[in-house]
């Protein structure tokens, strides 16, 4: 019992990042069409960043964590400026700012983590933190890894509550929903992008934050997520936050438990397979209505 | 409360395509009025124009100020916009849809805002937590004015608010039109229904072609030869 107990949450525990990263492309994604392909690499930089205040600065990476999330807002802010913002500005329509912002965020994927290797070098760095494991219900855990799916839900929930409840919130999803009657009622587009798009970077620093404590890190650390984040996108249904949740911790699951069954070397053909027979079977996503 | 619009000089399209070409059309304040023509002759680019959501070379002015900039801006400074399509948020209830309308208001008038909304449209209030994208088209329409009424826009604009609804549905929006008029609201209505819309309004236009080809008093507009061969099907 214990065995399996542990198994589900090393599932629910990955499943609970991939949930984090997956939100915050879905931010860029659903609302303004742009595929940032590049996402994973600030999940790196937020992961590095934490290594660099918890190495250098001794500052915990839990009270850290506003820290990078704040500090990946404003990298977000920069980089839709510079990047994406002329893409927005110029194409006619949501299909063009697809396909050249894929284009742009395979360059800058490339700078991205390129600047890593000059910076932090490429060998693997981590640090120790919160390495006790915890016994509940007969299964040992590691605390830093009951903390990270603790986190990364609340992070999930408090963007999903955010979304829902807030006008903000709703304001965003509105935006997706139907851009020329957002901007009818009175939203501005040139202050809700940039800012949503600054938000989904944040997340994925946070992401990356919570990724630190637990794994070794590395400038390549962030690709995969990226593409297991459209998958999980993919599973929840685009725009969708919390078709994002669902989705991420059941990829978790299914990827810990098919590992079990299977081998570990099969963790991608598990989640393309995953990700191909719902492209198949429900399109729209899992949830949709 | 109401406002009067001045449309000079207005030419848009786009990209390489012109759609209109040197507009010019006023809306006298508190009055309701209508522009008329046929499929394509760029009545709905001349709406999208106005509130921002194109670009645009020409002058329009609310009141004698100039609206510019992006579409919050221009909605901002008074203007409604019920636009082609509704423009609804689908996955959104009534109740979301009409809080969002009020996103410019100041937080302390929102709510009375919303009642004073459902109160005027009691379809909205029965039906409050029901998603938009699931109502039927009438009330769909009834939801696209409420969103903009939330606002409390000076002038308003509707883009074809009867296109494909029965004809009892037809009836009760072009009501809900001239209770926004005589609510002291200045109206401009683009409409396919020609006879019903020139019989309610006081002013009115046609567009043909992006330019347009008459325009005075409803009753001179709904008089002329033209207008009745074209559109009313009698001489």
């Amino acid at each position: 019992m214990g065995f399996w107990l542990e198994l589900a949450a090393s599932g629910l525990i990955t499943g609970g990042i991939y949930a984090v990263v997956a939100m915050g492309l879905n931010l860029q994604y659903g609302l303004m069409r742009i595929m940032n392909i590049s996402h994973g690499e600030f999940l790196m930089v937020g992961a590095y960043l934490t290594w660099w205040a918890q190495t250098i600065l001794q500052v915990n990476p839990l009270v850290f964590l506003p820290v990078v999330a704040l500090m990946l807002f404003v990298l977000g802010l920069l980089v839709y400026r510079l990047c994406f913002r002329p893409i927005a500005r110029t194409a006619a329509n949501a299909e063009v700012v697809e396909a050249r912002s894929l284009l742009v965020a395979f360059g800058l994927m490339f700078i991205v983590q390129n600047l890593a290797y000059l910076v932090w070098g490429a060998d693997l760095r981590g640090y120790t933190f919160l390495s006790d494991s915890v016994e509940i219900g007969g299964a040992r855990f590691g605390a830093n890894r009951l903390l990270v799916f603790g986190f990364a839900l609340a992070a999930s929930l408090a963007l999903l509550a955010a979304l829902k409840f807030t006008l903000f919130g709703k304001a965003v999803r509105a935006m997706m929903q139907s851009p020329t009657g957002a901007q009818l009622v009175g939203i501005d587009t040139a202050v809700l992008h940039p800012a949503v798009f600054g938000a989904g970077i944040a997340l994925a620093g946070v992401a990356g934050a919570l990724l630190s404590m637990v794994y070794e890190i590395s400038p390549s650390m962030g690709e995969p997520y990226t593409v297991t984040a459209l998958i999980v996108i993919t599973l929840g249904g685009l725009g969708s936050a919390g078709g994002c949740l669902a989705g991420g911790l059941l990829l978790g699951l299914v990827e810990a438990f098919g590992m079990h069954f299977t081998s570990p070397s099969l963790k991608m053909l598990l989640s393309y397979g995953v990700f191909i027979l719902v492209l198949l079977a429900r399109p729209r996503g899992l949830f949709a209505r | 409360m109401s406002a009067a619009l001045s449309i000079r000089g207005l030419s848009a399209g786009y990209g390489p395509i012109a759609v209109l070409q040197g507009i010019d059309i006023e809306a006298a304040a508190g009055r309701l009025t209508v522009i008329v023509g046929p499929n394509g002759a760029g009545k709905t680019t001349l709406l999208k124009a106005v509130s921002g959501l194109i670009p645009r070379e020409g002058e329009v002015l609310l009141d004698g100020a100039r609206l510019s900039g992006s579409p919050a801006s221009i909605v901002r400074r008074g203007l409604g916009h019920v636009p082609e399509g509704r423009q609804l948020f689908a996955q959104m209830s009534v109740l979301e849809t009409l809080q969002l309308g009020a996103w410019l208001l100041p937080r302390g008038e929102r709510s009375a805002r919303l009642d004073e909304v459902l109160a005027a449209f009691p379809k909205l209030a029965e039906r409050r937590n029901q998603l938009a994208g699931t109502m039927s088209g009438g009330e769909q329409q009834m939801l696209a004015v409420g969103r903009a009424l939330m606002n409390r826009p000076r002038m308003m604009m509707l883009d074809e608010p009867s296109l494909g609804l029965a004809p009892k549905m037809i009836e009760e929006l072009l009501k809900i039109v001239l209770r926004i008029r005589d609510s002291g609201t200045t109206v401009l209505l683009v409409e396919q229904n020609v006879a019903k819309a020139l019989a309610i309004a006081e002013f009115a236009y046609v567009v043909e072609r992006g330019r347009v080809v008459l325009g005075g008093s409803a009753k001179e507009v709904l008089a002329s030869e033209e207008v009745r061969t074209a559109y009313l099907g009698t001489v």
